[in-house]
């Protein structure tokens, strides 16, 4: 008797085990996730670090191989994409044209269906959007306008302005006390874009670019050369320091961080930074690009891109449903409160700064969205519309030409005007 | 060569005034320093804070902190990167050094028409610029099964290494005498024992800067690790550091200048061990000759 | 040809077909490893390359054939002619002032030899074995306008002609301070290759010039400098060819600009490919540089020889 019960009782420990079995055997969804920031201690890299660790920790069913690749990020993808080789599933990317390119070779996932419903503004998906098809999430949302040092304006009485001119009269004060009115970074090319986009549409409003990008107008035109003339004198009276062009953007950063420069119209990235008492000790603060009297363009007009988002690639093809629970976690109000600095798309999330608040106010009461131009153009003619706005640094040089030359280039690859 | 040559050689010229040499002596001096100063440059950095970087980067510092240095250096996990650092070293100098010391050798002893095509073709090796290779390179490596493995990225090196060491090898071997090679030849010597007992030993100079410069390149090497390595586990270090470090060190200066000095430190350390090899090197070329 | 040197060995032990078997079996045998490494690694992306250069490419979509149409855009477009003049200064000023500069460093370590100029070599050679990356953050720690250590001099003690010269953002200065990093880090290795091949020199032609009473840098010039002429010209080819390929350096101090000032081809043939997304356009520069290099080389090589080559 006691034999057959031993007996018994292996039988089911069998059948147990081999029920069982098939969880403890299931492969994991493995999912490749390419980003550019570590996931370490790094006071920035919070947001990534949360989103990682917690999200590992809550889905042990998933296994996440995230890699961070720091700014080799782009140049890695890029070769990847082209080769339509060994890509990851999921990869950070700034949305716009550079996504869309990737989208129309076919590298991408259209996750359209899975992803519509998720709470988030609506500037945030559209960025993410290519064609009518969602390929991705973006969690944090970057607007340009304007740092100002609020000590240096309090101590010269200086007020917040609301239009262009009282912003020169400001410029022309500060110059005279020998600060610096705008640090721009005019070196590293891509910093000189945000207050060329807010000239051109403060005076023209948004349709100036938008009808070039659409191949209804030419590059050439008056508003584009107005806006780049008024932003060469600027250059020549000085606002931007006495060496303009050897100005780094990580310089500009220094000029702020020491109080050297008062004002400076970047991206809302900045905030993080901006906050941190170990990196100045300065109060900063941040209000919209002030309106044109005349112009066409309103204060409701924002210039915005993706601060932090995340596309997905045809090698998920098969792991939809993994790859959306990491979508979501991403645009969860709980991974997204780690993040200091950024703006958050996501509806619930409080900012966690006061400087990001204001940013954050900005970017709730923008009305209309504009993606900054050189993710809103086919990546072929970005950098070249970089260095023709360079020549507006050049304080002799023929802004008309440049312009013309860029149109040229354009019409090249994206074709003439159509009438 | 005996060693009344030797001594002689070691001595200074007769003629020419000590003016002169005072002169010059300087000259080499201010110049050895245009070199160092910069090398000084980021420790003016690396011991401040933030704040105290932004207002006063070129003071002397007030505290020695280090914090920075260890904060650089657990971000790095060298022990990661270390290893395959140091496999991607070794093979790129097993890989490089011998196909362009041999033939550098053919090329300089064995010349025939149809060496000097090849030697063209070998020398065109180094017309080319790495950017414009990348992504044809990685749709080669990845037929060949080599992306995201080491040997992939060895191999790669070598290829690129190969053609600059084979013209130094050959320009060394060619300034050897002939007599050297007859003599070897009436002792009835082989061409390979030709070249591994005499002719090698005396490009010795060149086989150590080979080396040297070899294993420093692949050591710093950053795009190609970059382009053809995928998992993190078998990034080199230098892919760590860039990890660690965004483009500019913005927002963290003194980290930033802690992580440089960090990384360049083994490459200056093996240099300054190394560097002794190439004096002996220089000198017993000039013995023999 | 030098192998009779190893040929004609005494009859008894080999004929000469078989001596002549040996030869081009060893000549192979040495010569396969670096050929086939550069036959695979090599030349499949630049024949790639070359095809690539034909083509209208964006590296995503399909590749159109549109025969030289890009060389023609590439040598009408002012960004290219630009970068086209700016190699070409970059490699004369390279064999104009670095090997020069790299003789006489190299020759004073020598003909002054004592305790100090040895370690002197050291120093010397140390800047070049830094990656481009750190000369790159070096000279920009020098050169930054605000935070630089010659901006923040120049504010300490009021020297205004020295706080006004923007090193890096004025067009004309900016080619020059590019050079000057560049130069702090290449001459190092020339220096120490021309010493090894002074060093090799026999000692007795330069006891014969002492005797004939020639002081030092009589000697350096007109003996020393023929013997090793075929070295420097090794060195001079080294210097073009780099300036051709030139990209990591002017791309991280000034990033080409400003305007053109510093564009090298490298650049551009970086951006167009990498950013642009012009892989058509990228592959015809990198076609260019290549076959500027060559042209180069050749007429080098070749020219030399009919002055009477010493091998």
């Amino acid at each position: 008797m006691k034999k057959r019960r031993w007996l018994l009782f292996v039988g089911v420990m069998a059948l147990v085990v081999v029920l069982l079995a098939p969880v403890y055997a299931a492969p994991r969804v493995k999912l490749t996730v390419w980003g550019r920031d570590l996931p370490d201690e790094q006071a920035d890299h919070a947001y990534i670090r949360a989103l990682i660790n917690n999200f590992k920790a809550k889905n042990p069913d998933i296994e996440v191989d995230y890699i961070a690749l720091g700014e080799g990020l782009m140049d890695k993808t890029k070769v990847a994409m082209a080769n339509n080789k060994d890509l990851p599933d999921i990869f950070q990317t700034w949305g716009g044209s550079t996504m869309g390119g990737y989208a129309d070779a076919g590298r991408l996932l259209d996750m359209t269906k899975e992803l519509k419903s998720i709470p988030c503004s609506s500037a945030a998906q559209q960025a993410m959007t290519w064609k009518g098809k969602i390929y991705g999430v973006a969690p944090f949302f970057a607007i340009a306008g304007v740092f100002y040092n609020e000590g240096i304006f309090k101590k010269y009485n200086l007020s917040i302005p609301t239009t262009i001119d009282q912003l020169e009269e400001i410029a022309e004060t500060l110059k005279s006390k020998g600060i610096q009115p705008f640090a721009c970074g005019a070196k590293d090319k891509w910093p000189v874009l945000a207050l060329f986009m807010y000239l051109t549409d403060r005076s023209g409003g948004v349709q100036v670019f938008n009808n070039a990008a659409d191949r209804k107008s030419r590059f050439d035109n008056p508003e584009f050369i107005k806006a780049a003339q008024k932003y060469q004198k600027w250059v020549k009276k000085g606002y931007f320091g006495d060496k303009p062009l050897s100005e780094t953007y990580s310089d500009a950063q220094q000029l702020m961080a020491t109080g050297k420069a008062a004002m400076q119209i970047s991206g809302s990235w900045l905030c993080a930074q901006y906050a941190n008492k170990e990196f100045t000790d300065q109060t900063i603060g941040f209000f919209a690009f002030p309106e044109m009297k005349g112009g066409k363009g309103k204060i409701t007009d924002v210039m915005g891109m993706p601060d932090i988002a995340f596309a997905v690639t045809r090698t998920a093809a098969n792991k939809r449903a993994a790859v959306v629970r990491f979508l979501k976690y991403a645009m969860s109000v709980e991974a997204c409160q780690a993040e200091p600095g950024r703006i958050c798309s996501v509806p619930g999330v409080k900012a966690r700064n006061p400087l990001t608040e204001k940013a954050s106010n900005v970017f709730t009461q923008a009305k209309e969205i504009q993606f900054w131009w050189d993710q809103n153009l086919p990546p072929m003619v970005t950098t070249p519309l970089l260095d023709a706005m360079q020549n507006i640094f050049l304080p002799n040089a023929d802004l008309k030409k440049a312009f013309t030359t860029y149109e040229s280039l354009v019409e090249e690859v994206m074709g003439p005007v159509k009438k | 060569m005996n060693d009344a040559m030797v001594e002689k050689n070691k001595k200074d010229f007769r003629t020419g005034s000590w003016f002169s040499g005072v002169i010059i002596n300087g000259i080499l001096i201010l110049l050895a320093l245009s070199v160092i100063i910069p090398l000084l440059l980021p420790w003016f950095f690396v011991f401040k804070t933030r704040l105290e970087c932004s207002y006063n980067p070129w003071s002397l510092p007030t505290q020695i902190r280090w914090s920075n240095f260890a904060e650089a250096w657990t971000a790095i996990r060298i022990d990661q990167g270390l290893i395959n650092t140091v496999i991607v070293c070794l093979g790129a100098i097993a890989c490089t050094v011998p196909p362009a010391a041999m033939a550098g050798y053919i090329f300089a002893r064995y010349r025939s028409k149809v060496t000097e095509v090849i030697f063209y073709l070998i020398l065109a090796g180094y017309f080319v610029p790495i950017q414009m290779v990348l992504i044809p390179l990685y749709k080669l490596c990845s037929q060949l099964s080599l992306t995201d493995t080491l040997p992939g990225v060895i191999l790669s090196l070598a290829a690129f290494g190969i053609p600059f060491w084979t013209i130094i090898y050959r320009s060394f071997f060619k300034s050897l005498p002939g007599e050297l090679a007859e003599a070897a030849r009436i002792d009835g010597a082989g061409h390979m024992v030709t070249f591994f007992r005499i002719m090698l030993p005396l490009a010795k100079p060149a086989t150590v800067l080979a080396v040297l410069l070899v294993f420093i390149g692949a050591w710093s090497d950053y795009l190609l690790s970059l382009i053809l390595l995928n998992s993190q586990d078998r990034f080199t270090m230098q892919l760590r550091i860039a990890q660690f470090l965004n483009a500019y060190g913005v927002d963290h200066m003194p980290r930033y200048a802690a992580a440089a000095i960090i990384a360049a430190a083994p490459t200056i350390i093996l240099y300054i061990l190394g560097h002794r090899w190439i004096l002996r090197g220089t000198l017993a070329g000039a013995l023999k000759g | 040809m030098d192998y009779d040197i190893l040929l004609g060995k005494p009859a008894k032990d080999k004929s000469r077909k078989k001596q002549m078997r040996e030869i081009i079996f060893f000549k192979t045998f040495f010569l396969l490893p670096a050929v086939l490494f550069l036959a695979v690694f090599m030349y499949y992306p630049i024949k790639e390359t070359f095809q690539l250069s034909m083509m209208r490419a964006s590296g995503l979509g399909e590749s159109v054939f549109i025969g030289f149409e890009n060389y023609v855009r590439l040598f009408t477009n002012e960004e290219f002619q630009s970068g086209l003049i700016n190699v070409f200064r970059w490699a004369f000023w390279s064999v104009v002032i670095q090997i020069p500069l790299s003789f006489f460093i190299a020759f004073s370590l020598v003909a002054y030899r004592n305790k100090m100029t040895n370690g002197l070599r050291a120093v010397y050679y140390l800047a070049s074995v830094l990656p481009s990356a750190i000369v790159a953050m070096l000279g920009r720690f020098m050169f930054a306008p605000n935070f630089g250590i010659i901006a923040s001099i120049s504010r300490k003690f009021n020297w205004v002609w020295l706080d006004k010269v923007d090193f890096l953002g004025d067009p004309r200065i900016a080619f020059w301070s590019v050079f000057f990093v560049a130069t702090w880090a290449y001459i190092g290795f020339y220096i120490v290759y021309i010493m090894a091949n002074i060093e090799q020199i026999p000692v007795d032609i330069r006891e014969a010039a002492e005797l004939d009473g020639a002081n030092r840098w009589q000697y350096a010039i007109h003996i020393v400098l023929p013997i090793i002429s075929y070295p420097l010209r090794i060195i001079a080819v080294l210097c073009v060819v780099g300036s051709l390929k030139l990209f990591d350096l002017p791309y991280l101090l000034t990033g080409g600009g400003p305007g053109h000032a510093t564009k090298t081809l490298g650049i551009i043939l970086y951006q167009q490919g990498f950013v642009n997304w012009q892989y058509g356009k990228a592959a015809a520069i990198g076609v260019v540089i290549f076959l500027l290099s060559l042209i180069f080389t050749v007429a080098q090589f070749s020219w030399q020889r009919k002055e009477g080559d010493i091998g």
